[in-house]
């Protein structure tokens, strides 16, 4: 009996120093004030917190997908960097959102500029680069592309756009631009899109409804299908009809949001249409699917998409030997608006303005977003570079690249214009908004007017809920 | 003389052994339960606690530095908040359905596979097998079955009838009931438990009194698997009022936990998980989830206060 007694007594002992030696690292490493504190004015140039004792490298986490931050860059990378260790951490909202949450947020975070970074400045999460970028001898400021302006953001004026600069695109697109199978407008007798002038949103979704195959109210072939959800209301199609028409769901202060005006209206009446049609999948046409896969399967005609769906055609097995078969043409545009072709994402990256290691993340940042990553990118063509020099590198040895290349240079005349999100909002709020209240007007269990009115209350509550967050005097 | 004072001694020291090992009895079990206990403690009622008191404030989950103590406005929040209100009322709609529903086929499937027959055990074996799937597997599977141009439509145009919308508004409930249904095997390996626990002379003894196959059922297998059947009653509430991750396979957008299902199965926790990583409302969404956690604290106590009517125990239950 003593001896059990003796047993458990050391093995209490032995979890009981686990359990503090857990608990000591994760409060010196993660207390928010204390990281606050000690990086408020941080500065990614600085020095940061040496490398402990004996040599140990500095670990930098990097939200991003492992297939665009792969182990083998990883491994390059520490080659070269003994200094730091990196770690990818999958690039997931949620997790981010609960990282952030116990206050042990990622050194580098995966941000879409266009939708996430006003919001993510305004929440106290990026660290001002402007200086970093000035000073670096791998970025050339000269040699950047209007789209680095997407990682602006001015805090005084509220103008995304133009400030100070947070972060910097790992690749971007126009996304809003149509590929499409060329074998489906063979069968159905129809003539492909010019590949530089641009259809009129009606034309495009006309043009699905020609392409789509039913089976009495079954569609076994889809005319038209978004890479980013269903072919319906949501906010990234409807911000860009906005645009293109010259207007917004929100005021120019992004302080209010009304969705009821007749504007709004006519645009959700026309993704209300266009659902019960068939053309694209639905709440009404469910899938199990995203667009592009339907669109390799064959299950698909057009898909909206940027340039980087070339890159995605010519990696996938069903695709890549046949590249032939796919064609490309503009964005499409409203009628009578201006032709505008945006980017809907300019996925890049920030460095947590809380990071304990600004320099080392400042090196991982330079190297995956200005060395050899960013041109091998260039080079497969899996989205635009953010520089000049990188965007001569962008491939065009084979039919395909040549068309996509040469497409690309027409449509880069139209990408001026920056898609009004409101930086008080998350952009998932908004989604699920949609999701929630705008989803039973397919199924006639509500109105336009109904689900416009519920939604504008629900963002309004939301937009001041959020500006007292980020300004609360 | 100096017996009694003897006697005094003896019976002190005797005490006082008693006490101590008592004492080391306590320790002992204090000591063999500490590690389970330390560690939930540190990882189980610390957190708890720690969301409990985030939920009277404004937290958002990045406003950590200033933080703004709100009282109660959350969880008041929580009584005119019309989608949590609707959410509870789904939730305990499946509730009321599932949990009988669950217990009933779930105990007549442990029956039947109680049975001494040839291949019993792969029986036994197929009706598990779906409690050990990953319920994200489960979800996809089902979803495919049940998409407009899944298998289910494809059978029901092979017999010349209508496709139906399963997921749609109308019928979105019933492929949630089936999936949840699906995996009612998981509580018959507890049900079989209980069942081969029932003396087989009592069994005997009422066949010998003439007692019928129902008969014998309904007054021996029933009553003496009452513990077990309190049980998996308890379980099933408790598992019900939490179901969340289940709609949100069969929403219209599957492929993020922030999708929002269809409104007819649009649940408490997928509100109060939408508030809390949508909407960033960290604050209000714990205190949703401090609602839901008291409210099956009520619901539990409620159905332990009725266990001395209806369940059966062998063993006197009122020991220390």
């Amino acid at each position: 009996m003593k001896k059990t007694l003796w047993t458990a007594c050391l093995s209490l002992l032995v979890l009981s120093g686990m359990l503090s030696a857990c608990a000591g690292n994760t409060n010196s490493n993660n207390a928010p004030g204390k990281n606050a504190a000690s990086s408020e004015n941080a500065n990614a140039g600085d020095v940061s917190e040496k490398p402990v004792a004996g040599g140990k490298p500095v670990v930098i986490r990097h939200t991003m997908y492992d297939s665009e931050f792969t182990s083998e860059m990883v491994a390059e990378f520490e080659k070269t960097h003994p200094n730091i260790k990196v770690e990818i951490v999958s690039a997931d909202y949620n997790k981010l959102m609960a990282m952030m949450a116990a206050g042990n947020g990622p050194d580098i975070i995966r941000t879409n500029s266009v939708t996430e970074l006003p919001g993510y400045v305004l929440k106290g999460m990026a660290l001002d680069l402007t200086s970093n970028f000035n000073t670096s001898s791998v970025f050339k400021t000269e040699d950047f592309l209007p789209v680095v302006n997407q990682f602006k953001y001015d805090t005084i004026t509220g103008e995304h756009g133009s400030g100070a600069l947070y972060g910097f695109p790992k690749d971007w697109s126009p996304d809003y631009t149509i590929y499409y199978n060329k074998k489906m407008f063979e069968e159905a007798g129809v003539p492909v899109p010019s590949s530089t002038e641009a259809m009129t949103w009606k034309q495009l979704v006309e043009l699905g409804q020609k392409l789509t195959v039913k089976n009495g109210n079954k569609v076994s072939q889809y005319g038209l299908v978004y890479f980013n959800g269903g072919t319906i209301a949501n906010q990234d199609l409807i911000n860009l009809q906005l645009l293109q028409q010259g207007g917004s769901m929100y005021s120019d202060d992004f302080g209010q949001a009304d969705l009821t005006t007749p504007q709004m209206k006519d645009l959700l009446q026309f993704w209300v249409d266009t659902a019960k049609s068939g053309v694209g999948p639905s709440p009404l046409h469910q899938e199990t699917d995203w667009g592009g896969q339907l669109f390799v399967d064959d299950k698909a005609a057009i898909i909206i998409a940027g340039y980087w769906f070339s890159g995605f055609l010519k990696t996938n097995e069903l695709t890549k030997d046949r590249l032939g078969d796919f064609g490309v043409a503009p964005a499409p545009t409203m009628e009578g608006g201006k032709r505008i072709s945006p980017t809907g994402a300019g996925t890049g990256a920030i460095i947590y303005k809380n990071t304990k290691h600004p320099k080392e993340a400042w090196e991982v940042f330079e190297w995956f977003f200005g060395g050899k990553p960013a041109e091998d990118r260039a080079k497969a063509g899996y989205g635009l570079p953010g520089t000049q020099t990188l965007a001569e590198m962008l491939p065009q040895s084979t039919e395909f690249d040549k068309m996509n290349y040469d497409f690309i240079q027409n449509e880069l005349k139209y990408t001026d214009g920056s898609l009004p999100y409101n930086p008080y909002l998350n952009y998932q709020a908004v989604n699920s908004i949609f999701e929630k209240y705008f989803t039973p007007v397919y199924f006639d269990k509500d109105s336009i007017d109904g689900a416009t009115q519920k939604m504008t209350e629900e963002l309004n509550t939301l937009i001041s809920e959020g500006k007292q967050l980020v300004s609360p005097e | 003389m100096n017996q009694p004072a003897q006697t005094g001694k003896s019976a002190s020291y005797g005490s006082k052994r008693f006490r101590s090992r008592s004492f080391k009895e306590a320790l002992e079990f204090y000591v063999f339960i500490s590690p389970w206990f330390i560690v939930f403690i540190l990882l189980g009622l610390i957190p708890l606690l720690y969301g409990l008191y985030l939920s009277f404030t404004n937290y958002a989950g990045f406003n950590m530095d200033r933080l703004v103590y709100v009282g109660f406005d959350n969880y008041r929040k929580v009584f005119t908040d019309n989608d949590a209100m609707y959410s509870l009322g789904r939730t305990i709609f499946f509730t009321v359905i599932m949990v009988p529903a669950s217990i009933v086929l779930g105990f007549l499937l442990a029956v039947l596979l109680n049975q001494n027959i040839k291949g019993i055990g792969i029986y036994r074996t197929l009706f598990f097998i779906p409690s050990i799937i990953p319920v994200v597997a489960v979800g996809t599977m089902w979803r495919s079955l049940f998409v407009e141009d899944g298998v289910i439509n494809n059978l029901l145009l092979q017999l010349g009838l209508q496709p139906v919308d399963w997921l749609g508004y109308d019928y979105a409930i019933y492929p949630l009931f089936i999936m949840l249904l699906w995996g009612v095997g998981g509580g018959i390996l507890i049900y079989l438990a209980g069942l081969k626990g029932v003396s087989k002379d009592l069994y005997e003894a009422a066949a010998i009194d003439g007692a019928t196959t129902v008969q014998r059922f309904a007054k021996i297998t029933i009553p003496l698997v009452t513990p077990v059947l309190f049980f998996q009653f308890i379980m099933s509430i408790i598992g019900s009022l939490q179901i969340f991750v289940q709609p949100i396979l069969l929403a219209a957008n599957s492929n993020s936990l922030l999708s929002t299902p269809i409104r007819p199965i649009y649940v408490y926790s997928v509100h109060a998980f939408q508030q809390i990583f949508a909407y960033g409302r960290f604050g209000y969404g714990l205190a949703l989830l401090w609602v839901l956690f008291i409210m099956i604290l009520a619901l539990t106590v409620v159905v332990f206060s009725t266990s001395k009517l209806w369940v059966f125990y062998e063993v006197d239950q009122g020991g220390k």
